[in-house]
């Protein structure tokens, strides 16, 4: 069976529950001037089951997405040209950097530090943003060996 | 199908019967829901419906898994809780005896509920583990097999620190090195664990039915057969034991005895030789079911022990092919005088503040023949020649200038640490060792091979001779 197949599709009809939903956060991202059309959506979604195809990652709900779209909305960097073709950057590099930090760093805090950077040094360059994620996960994946390698030699101990 | 629950809440289970043959110990609900729907016990709805109740639990578990922290999850993990949620539920199905029985509750019970029967019985199982575990740290062999003390000392704590029954049941976690004398690697999880511990216990308890001086008898001597240090080997203690305690019974010995002499040995050759592959079988069984009366062996380790009747037939049955039982059946190897130059033990080496001093002043000095003369006034012992020479500061040829101080019995010494696998159980000639050479992995060892390579015919012949006077016993490794 494949799993990430079963647990990732998500329904893509214009009454599902998904869509609805996604649609429903037009409410909040309109006061930042941005809309999200039904079309939009059906691209957001696609991307994300391909990009979590693509990670070899499986996820139970749009969450994530839900998060980036109402996170990003707020940038002084983002417009309604670029907004799908940012998210889906941002999708990419979000389950990304979800691999790269061994799911060791909770979605919500990932989003935000993906969101100060963006407004922050990366100045709304996606670009930047994804090298700056890597060494973000670098650093992250050094700082755990050198922990895990502190806490060897604990096995001995059981009785 | 022809299920239904009766009123006393029993359950009535239908006349057809399913193919055991075509059920799998690994994944056995899985079995079980192909074979029941193909024989008819159990619907394609019914089946569907536990697919999507299953789908369910695992999204519940991954939610959990993730606490709520993620809503993903890598592929690999979702696959590997998801084969732990299918574990629980074999752990279940399996407990009970018939496999129809147990369809009947897959036909009933919720997954949900299935699943957290299955989760409490490898719960069980585990508090089991740990008890099987201390039992065996209390009887624990005083033996310096480094596979088996290192199992018992920081394997299986490995297990029983990290098992993981909800999001890992399926992992045996640790590493385990130790063989059994029977071991069923289709095993996963707590189930492979629990019986490992639990033979392993047989065996050690059966170990323990001979003097300890016999013990290292069986072990000495078989490290010296085969030509290797046993102490670091892979290799079964019970096997060893059991062998020469069924081939004591046949030589005219009793059950607990286990050293051969030579007279015994010469005897079991005959009667091996001499008597059909029939005849043969019927003996060996017949020592078997002695030692089992004699040794007044339980009805768990009688179970074990005819497991491994067939082991110990096939292999008299090889040895008796090519008319060799010297690998076989240990006994009492020759002990010879050795004339030591090195000293071996770990405890002469010298401190590493007197190392540094001298590795400096070797180091500092542009004569060869000063440096050799530094090392071989001041360096005494086995593990302070590796460390020199491991650390590094020694070139070119110097190192042959160093070797070629060295007599023929240090030489030897250090043959049988570079060429440690090629003499372990090799049949050529020391000359074809040398002159084939080894994969060498330090510098020294390399330029050792060369220097051993010229050397003449003689004395290479008398390195050899030497080589098998030394016991690896007497060499602590690193």
């Amino acid at each position: 069976m494949d799993l990430s197949r079963f647990l990732n599709s998500v329904q893509l009809s214009p009454q599902s529950k998904t869509m609805t939903e996604l649609l429903d956060l037009n409410k909040k991202i309109k006061e930042h001037g941005l809309v999200l059309t039904p079309n939009d959506v059906k691209t957001l979604i696609t991307s994300r089951n391909k990009v979590l195809h693509d990670y070899a990652r499986v996820e139970l709900s749009t969450e994530v997405l839900k998060e980036l779209i109402e996170v990003f909305a707020a940038s002084p960097y983002m417009n309604q040209e670029h907004y799908v073709e940012t998210l889906n950057d941002l999708q990419e590099i979000f389950y990304h950097l979800r691999n790269e930090t061994e799911d060791k760093i909770g979605d919500v805090k990932l989003i935000h530090q993906m969101m100060e950077d963006f407004n922050g040094p990366c100045a709304g360059s996606v670009e930047l943003l994804r090298s700056r994620m890597e060494q973000l996960a670098e650093n992250f994946r050094r700082d755990l060996l050198s922990n895990e390698s502190s806490f060897e030699g604990d096995d001995k101990t059981w009785n | 199908m022809e299920l239904d629950n009766s009123q006393d809440g029993k359950r009535s289970i239908s006349n057809i019967k399913i193919d055991r043959s075509q059920l799998t110990r690994n994944q056995y609900t899985m079995s079980l829901l192909y074979e029941g729907q193909r024989v008819g016990l159990i619907t394609g709805q019914k089946v569907y419906q536990i697919q999507i109740e299953i789908m369910q639990i695992l999204q519940q578990l991954i939610r959990k898994h993730t606490q709520g922290e993620s809503t993903s999850v890598t592929s690999d993990k979702a696959q590997g809780i998801m084969v732990s949620l299918m574990y629980a539920m074999d752990a279940y199905t399996l407990h009970f005896n018939e496999p129809e029985e147990a369809i009947s509750h897959l036909n009933t019970d919720s997954v949900k509920k299935i699943h957290e029967k299955g989760l409490e019985l490898l719960s069980q199982y585990f508090e089991q583990s740990k008890q099987l575990y201390r039992e065996v740290v209390e009887m624990q062999l005083d033996v310096p097999v480094d596979a088996y003390n290192m199992t018992i000392d920081e394997s299986l704590p490995v297990f029983m620190n990290h098992y993981d029954i909800v999001f890992e049941a399926q992992n045996t976690m640790a590493s385990i090195d130790y063989p059994l004398a029977i071991d069923d690697m289709r095993l996963q999880g707590v189930f492979y664990m629990k019986q490992y511990l639990e033979r392993l216990l047989m065996e050690t308890k059966f170990c323990h039915l001979f003097s300890h001086s016999d013990l290292m008898y069986v072990l000495k001597n078989f490290g010296k057969k085969h030509r290797f240090n046993y102490q670091i080997e892979l290799f079964n203690i019970f096997e060893l034991i059991i062998n020469n305690a069924v081939f004591s019974l046949l030589a005219g010995g009793k059950a607990n005895e286990v050293r051969i002499s030579d007279f015994q040995y010469e005897q079991l050759n005959r009667m091996f030789t001499t008597c059909d592959a029939d005849q043969r079988i019927r003996l060996i069984h017949e020592a078997f079911s002695r030692l089992q009366e004699e040794l007044q062996t339980d009805q768990a380790l009688n179970h074990y022990i005819d497991l491994y009747r067939d082991e110990l037939i096939q292999r008299v049955n090889n040895a008796t092919e090519i008319g060799n039982f010297e690998m076989l059946i240990i006994r009492e190897e020759e002990e010879r005088e050795k004339p030591m130059v090195l000293m071996l033990n770990e405890n002469d080496r010298m401190s590493d503040m007197k190392m540094r001093e001298l590795v400096d002043q070797i180091m500092e000095s542009d004569n060869l023949e000063e440096k050799v003369r530094i090392i071989r006034d001041h360096f005494v012992s086995l593990h302070d020649y590796l460390d020199l020479l491991n650390s590094g500061s020694l070139f070119g040829d110097e190192y042959d200038a160093l070797f070629a101080t060295f007599g023929d019995i240090e030489l030897a010494i250090f043959a049988k640490i570079v060429f440690y696998e090629e003499l372990r159980g090799d049949d050529r000639e020391f000359l074809d060792i040398v002159a084939d050479g080894t994969e060498a992995s330090e510098e020294w060892e390399e330029k050792y091979m060369e220097f051993m390579q010229q050397l003449d015919e003689a004395r290479m012949k008398e390195v050899g001779r030497l080589i098998y006077d030394i016991d690896y016993e007497e060499i602590s490794f690193y």
